[in-house]
């Protein structure tokens, strides 16, 4: 044998090694037949809940028809079974510590009435959302798609607060934690970490989310915000700012929450990626929030296909509908842009003519030219993260 | 009009209370399948979080329950003895297993 043939020989058998590993590994449509539970929980509507304790709560499709989430149907995500239940404003603080010239103890009144107050509307979205995309199951709660939302925020931004504490020279990273707590001592509580200098000018401490003081479960009386990134890192019940100025290792960073870094994200159930990145940017993705599988949709009958489309704040530049399997697309109506990092809603206007099934796809385009890929074709990662696969709800037309 | 006036009073004076008070937080029993190693369920898993967790998982493989017990001692502290990791395993494998070793 030839050397060259032999290395084509080798490729091949690479390939085919890796095809067939791959071919353990597949991506399908999120779950979405999961129902409303019949609990209702704090100033929340009955949601579709894994847990109690700690809370997992996820948002129907159907609220997906808006560009703002209502307060009580917004998806809730602790991880720790020990939530502050009750919050005395005189005495909470953020501590805003470390590398620092001067210790700051910022009530919320101080941060009402001491700084620029700005709003931001944001998309949300949990790292892990559509996880049940991914077979073999990966690890952590399997999420259909309603593990997003977008809302209107305000607060002040977090850059502002670290200028009035006054940086020290030395300062590189920030720690931030808040009231989810481990429920023994030698647990980790939820810590997560920033470098200061990729701190921008929409990061905000929040305190009202669509004009109203912020839910409790989700993070009143403060939370983090970070436009554009996933969810991980908006620390709920923000209390604790650490500024440091070496990266400190923590379970959330380190372990939790991370990517194969390689270019297409991906591994196989058998051999995890050794090199892996924190979650951070969200990529394109859209969801139709009308009609859903519940739907009735009559034949000969104008229907108006409605969703969202979302990214890392590059902006939808245009959303497109298949109703025959991907073969042909067409543009959806783009409804006003309220922020580059905000749901935009689009709509469809048809008219199925035949009874029987209707399978919709959605298919958002960024203004950078990114587009959803169908869900077959994204590749397993064992934290089951940044699913994004092109959105498809089937009805019956009667 | 006083009525109104003084329920609408009340329902403001309760909406500002709302966290100063205890937040009653929902409470749902999530039901595990009863058998002679529940008791291991009862006494390593609840510290932290509901049977909702080990519910939402779907029909898996042994391995894989063995790796998640694991995880729960390793990371997340729950302090499992070797014999109740076991127990522990074979308890999800049985209700939620997909038949496969691995």
């Amino acid at each position: 044998m030839q050397r060259r043939d032999f290395f084509k020989l080798s490729l091949a058998t690479s390939t085919l090694v890796l095809a067939t590993s791959n071919a353990a590994a597949t991506t399908r449509q999120p779950i979405d037949s999961r129902k409303v539970s019949t609990h209702t929980f704090p100033e929340k509507r009955p949601l579709i809940t894994y847990s109690d304790r700690p809370p997992l709560l996820e948002t129907p499709r159907d609220a997906f028809t808006r560009a703002i989430t209502p307060n009580d149907e917004l998806f809730v995500r602790w991880h720790m079974p020990k939530i502050p239940t009750a919050i005395n404003m005189e005495r909470y603080y953020i501590n805003v510590h470390g590398e620092v010239k001067e210790r700051l103890y910022l009530t919320v009144d101080a941060l009402k009435k001491e700084f620029e107050q700005v709003e931001v509307t944001v998309a949300m979205q949990c790292g892990g959302n559509s996880r049940s995309a991914f077979v073999p199951t990966t690890s952590g709660i399997q999420w259909g798609s309603g593990a997003m939302g977008c809302s209107k925020y305000k607060g002040v931004r977090l850059k502002d607060v670290l200028a009035k504490a006054g940086l020290t020279d030395d300062s590189v990273w920030i720690t931030l934690n808040g009231g989810d707590e481990a429920v023994m001592k030698k647990i980790e509580s939820f810590k997560r970490e920033l470098k200061i200098s990729e701190i921008t000018d929409d990061t905000i401490i929040a305190y009202e989310q669509n004009e109203e003081e912020l839910p409790f479960l989700n993070g009143y009386p403060v939370r983090l915000i970070i436009p554009g990134f996933y969810a991980d890192s908006w620390v709920k019940q923000l209390s604790n700012i650490d500024v440091t100025k070496e990266y400190k290792n923590y379970y959330y960073m380190d372990t939790a929450y991370r990517v194969p870094d390689n270019e297409t994200e991906s591994e196989t159930p058998e051999h995890h990626a050794n090199k892996t990145k924190p979650l951070e940017l969200m990529n394109v993705k859209s969801y139709i929030g009308y009609p859903t599988s519940l739907s009735q949709v009559h034949a000969k009958a104008h229907l108006t296909i409605k969703g969202i489309a979302f990214d890392e704040g590059k902006g939808i530049k245009e959303v497109l509908i298949s109703l025959d399997k991907g073969k042909t697309w067409e543009r959806a109506t783009l409804a006003e842009e309220l922020s580059k990092y905000a749901f935009r809603v689009f709509s469809y206007k048809m008219k199925p003519m035949n009874k029987g099934k209707l399978t919709i796809l959605a298919k958002a385009v960024n203004n950078a030219g990114q587009e959803q890929p169908f869900a077959h074709e994204i590749q397993w990662n064992h934290g089951g993260y940044k699913y994004n696969g092109i959105d498809s709800v089937t009805v019956d037309v009667i | 009009m006083k009525k109104i006036i003084f329920i609408l009073l009340m329902a403001t004076l309760s909406l500002q209370a709302v966290y100063t008070e205890k937040v009653k937080m929902t409470s749902i029993t999530f039901v595990i399948p009863s058998d002679e190693n529940t008791i291991v369920m009862q006494r390593n898993c609840q510290w932290c979080h509901s049977y909702g967790y080990i519910l939402n998982q779907g029909k898996q493989s042994k391995e894989f329950w063995n790796k998640v017990v694991v995880k729960m001692r390793d990371v997340y502290k729950a302090p499992i003895t070797p014999r109740d990791e076991l127990l522990a395993t074979e308890y999800l494998y049985k209700h939620f297993g997909n038949k496969k070793e691995k």
